[in-house]
C-alpha cells in the first residue's frame, strides 16, 4: 500500500508535467485543428535554454532563489516568442492548404528544432544541477515526498487554475473559445483571429516551457531528442482527456502520469510505451473523443 | 497519357543502366530507393487514395521483413516461399489492426496508427516469443532463388527490387483505373456522398489497409534480403514519418509525385552525408519551405476536371 501511494505521488508529479505540455497541444488543436508536432521540441528547447540561463545566473553571485526566478522568467518569455515565430513562419502560410501539408510542416519544424538543439548544445547528455530546489524530504506515513515534487505540483496547479480562469472569465478567453468553435463566425463578431492564434501559441509555449523546465529539474538529464518522447506522451494525454478541451488535458496528463509509473512499477519498464498506446487505443475505441471530449455531429 | 509512358520508359531505362556507372554504395541506395518507393506507393493507397491518415506504415514494412527473416533463418524456408506468406500475414494484420479503429476521424486515426507502430517496435525490441532477436535483430538471411537463378549479387538484388517497383506501379495504375480506385477517391472526397452512392465505407477502408499492408510487406521481404539482416530501428516510428512525408511532399495519389518524393526525402540527404550534423536541421527547414511553396506536393495528382458550366452559377 505504501509503495502504491508512493507511486501515485510520483505519478502526480510526472502527470502535472504532462498536463502542462498537453495544454499546448490541446489549445492549438482546438483552434487550428493541427497537431503541433514541434511543441514537444519547444519543450526540450526550454529545458536547454533554462539550463544555460541557470548556469549564467549561478555565476552572477545572486541568491539561488533569484537565479531560479530568472531562469523561469527568461525561458518562459523566450519560448513563448519561439512559439509565436514558429506559427508565423511554419503554420500561417499553410492555413488554407490541405491539412496534411501543415502536419508535414510541423514535422519539419520539429526536425529543425531538434537538430538545432543538437547543433547549439551538442549531441551529448547535459545534466541539470541537483540543487535547483532546496533538497528537503517529508515522510508522511511511509510515503516520501520531496520538495521538487511539491514545487512541481503546486506551480502546475496554480498555472492551470490561472489558465482556467483566464479562458473562462476574461474577454480574451471568451474570444479564444469563440475562435475554437467557429473561426469565420468569430471573425464576423469582430474577433482578431490572427491575434487569437498568436495568443494561443504564446500561451501554449509558455506552459510548455514551464513543463520543459520541470522535466530538467525533475529528471535532470537532457538529450536533444527528448522532445519527441515527452511530446508524444503529452499529446496522448491531450487525446485521452479529449483534445481541444483544456480541463481534459489536465485530467489526461494526471491519469497518464499515474498510469506510467504504475506500469513501470508493477509491470515492466521495457513495455511502458507500448502499454501507454494500448491504453490510448482502447480509450479511442470505447470513447473516440476522449474522456471529456464532446461528440461533434458531422455536418453534411 | 502516351507522354507519361515515354517518361516512365526513360525512368526505367536510366534505372537499368544506373548500377553500371556508380560505386557499390550508390547501387545500394538505388535498391533502397526502389523499395522505399514501393512502401510509399503502398502507403499512398491508404493515405493518398483512401484519405486515411496513416502514420504507422513502417509496421507493415517491418512485418514483411521480419516474417521473411524468421521463416528463413529459424525454419529454413526459402525466401521466395516466404513472400506470399509475408504478404498474406501483413494484409491480415492490416485488417485486424484497422478493423477496430477504422471509424476514427482524421487525427485520431493518425495517433492510433502511430501507436501500433510503437507497440510493434517495442515488441521487436523485447524479443517477443524469442523470435525477433531483440534490439540486435536477425542476421544471416538467405537470398531468393528464381528458376534456379540465385539472386545474390548486389546488382541482381538491385534489379529484383526495381522489378518489384515496376509491378507495384502497374498495380497502383490499375487500382486507379478500376472501380476500387474510384471508390477510394470518392471516400476521400466525401464519405457521406460515397456512402449514399452505395460505397461500403468500412469494407473499402479496411481493404485499403489490407492492400497497403500487403504491398509494404513485399518491399519488406526484399529489404531484409538486401541487407541480409533486420533490426528494429529500421521499422521505427520515425521511419513511418519518413514514408508519410514522402507521400505528402511528393503529391498524394500521384505516382510520379511519390517517386519524386522518395528521391527528395531519401536520396537527396545521401548527397549531404559529409555534413551529417547540420543536414537534418536544413532538411527540416526545407520540409517547411516545400509545403509553403507547394502545399499540394511537388508533383500533385491531376484528376479529370468538371465541365465549366457546373461552376457558372457561383
Amino acid at each position: 500500500m505504501e509503495i502504491f501511494l508512493q507511486q501515485i505521488v510520483n505519478g502526480l508529479a510526472i502527470g502535472s508535467i504532462y498536463a502542462l505540455v498537453a495544454i499546448g497541444y490541446t489549445m492549438v488543436y482546438g483552434v487550428m485543428k493541427l497537431i503541433n508536432f514541434a511543441h514537444g521540441d519547444l519543450v526540450a528547447l526550454a529545458a536547454y535554454v533554462g539550463l544555460t540561463v541557470l548556469m549564467q545566473a549561478f555565476g552572477m553571485h545572486i541568491t539561488n532563489l533569484w537565479a531560479i526566478i530568472l531562469m523561469f522568467v527568461i525561458t518562459a518569455l523566450f519560448i513563448s516568442l519561439c512559439g509565436v515565430v514558429l506559427e508565423r513562419l511554419a503554420y500561417r502560410p499553410l492555413r488554407k492548404a490541405p491539412r496534411l501539408s501543415a502536419v508535414v510542416s510541423a514535422l519539419g519544424a520539429s526536425l529543425a528544432i531538434e537538430n538545432g538543439i543538437m547543433l547549439i548544445w551538442g549531441p551529448n547528455i547535459k545534466v541539470f544541477p541537483s540543487n535547483v530546489f532546496p533538497n528537503m524530504r517529508w515522510h508522511i506515513s511511509g510515503v516520501v515526498i520531496n520538495s521538487t515534487q511539491i514545487a512541481i505540483l503546486l506551480l502546475s496547479v496554480i498555472l492551470m487554475l490561472a489558465l482556467y480562469i483566464f479562458i473562462n472569465k476574461t474577454k480574451i478567453g471568451t474570444a479564444i473559445r469563440a475562435t475554437a468553435i467557429d473561426q469565420d463566425a468569430a471573425k464576423l463578431m469582430g474577433i482578431n483571429v490572427n491575434g487569437i492564434i498568436i495568443a494561443i501559441f504564446a500561451l501554449g509555449s509558455f506552459l510548455g516551457s514551464i513543463g520543459g523546465l520541470f522535466i530538467g529539474i525533475y529528471y535532470r538529464e537532457l538529450y536533444f531528442q527528448m522532445g519527441w518522447i515527452y511530446g508524444l506522451n503529452a499529446f496522448i494525454a491531450a487525446i485521452i482527456g479529449g483534445i481541444g478541451n483544456i480541463p481534459g488535458a489536465m485530467l489526461g496528463g494526471m491519469l497518464l502520469g499515474i498510469f506510467n509509473v504504475l506500469i513501470a512499477g508493477y509491470v515492466s519498464n521495457s513495455w511502458s510505451e507500448a502499454l501507454t498506446f494500448v491504453l490510448l487505443i482502447i480509450i479511442l475505441i470505447i470513447k473516440p473523443t476522449g474522456i471529456l471530449g464532446e461528440r461533434v455531429a458531422e455536418k453534411v | 497519357m502516351k507522354k507519361n509512358f515515354v517518361w516512365y520508359g526513360v525512368f526505367f531505362a536510366i534505372a537499368i543502366i544506373y548500377p553500371h556507372f556508380v560505386d557499390p554504395s550508390w547501387v545500394d541506395i538505388g535498391t533502397t530507393f526502389a523499395l522505399y518507393s514501393v512502401v510509399a506507393l503502398s502507403q499512398d493507397i491508404v493515405l493518398g487514395k483512401a484519405g486515411m491518415f496513416d502514420m504507422g506504415h513502417a509496421t507493415f514494412f517491418g512485418i514483411g521483413a521480419y516474417t521473411a527473416a524468421i521463416l528463413n533463418t529459424t525454419y529454413n524456408i526459402p525466401i521466395m516461399y516466404t513472400i506470399p506468406i509475408a504478404i498474406a500475414l501483413s494484409a491480415l494484420f492490416g485488417i485486424i489492426i484497422s478493423w477496430p479503429i477504422i471509424h476514427l476521424r482524421g487525427d485520431y486515426l493518425l495517433v492510433a496508427t502511430i501507436g501500433f507502430n510503437i507497440i510493434f517496435y517495442q515488441a521487436l525490441q523485447n524479443n517477443v516469443f524469442g523470435l525477433t532477436g531483440g534490439p540486435n535483430g536477425i542476421f544471416g538471411i538467405g537470398t531468393p532463388v528464381i528458376f534456379g537463378i540465385n539472386i545474390a549479387s548486389q546488382k541482381a538484388i538491385y534489379y529484383f527490387a526495381w522489378f518489384i517497383l515496376l509491378i507495384t506501379m502497374l498495380i497502383i495504375y490499375n487500382i486507379d483505373k478500376s472501380k476500387l480506385g474510384r471508390a477510394f477517391h470518392y471516400l476521400r472526397e466525401s464519405e457521406v456522398a460515397a456512402e449514399s452512392f452505395g460505397v461500403n465505407k468500412r469494407f473499402y477502408k479496411v481493404l485499403a489497409f489490407a492492400l497497403g499492408a500487403g504491398l509494404a510487406s513485399l518491399a519488406g521481404v526484399i529489404f531484409a534480403v538486401q541487407y541480409a539482416a533486420v533490426s528494429p530501428q529500421t521499422f521505427n516510428f520515425t521511419q513511418s514519418v519518413l514514408f508519410f512525408t514522402i507521400v505528402i511532399v511528393g503529391g498524394p495519389s500521384s505516382i510520379p509525385g511519390i517517386l519524386l518524393g522518395t528521391f527528395v526525402m531519401f536520396v537527396v540527404p545521401q548527397f549531404f552525408r559529409e555534413f551529417a550534423t547540420a543536414r537534418y536541421f536544413v532538411f527540416g527547414i526545407a520540409m517547411i519551405l516545400t509545403m509553403i511553396l507547394r502545399p499540394q506536393g511537388i508533383c500533385p495528382a491531376r484528376f479529370g476536371k468538371l465541365p465549366k458550366y457546373i461552376f457558372k452559377e457561383s
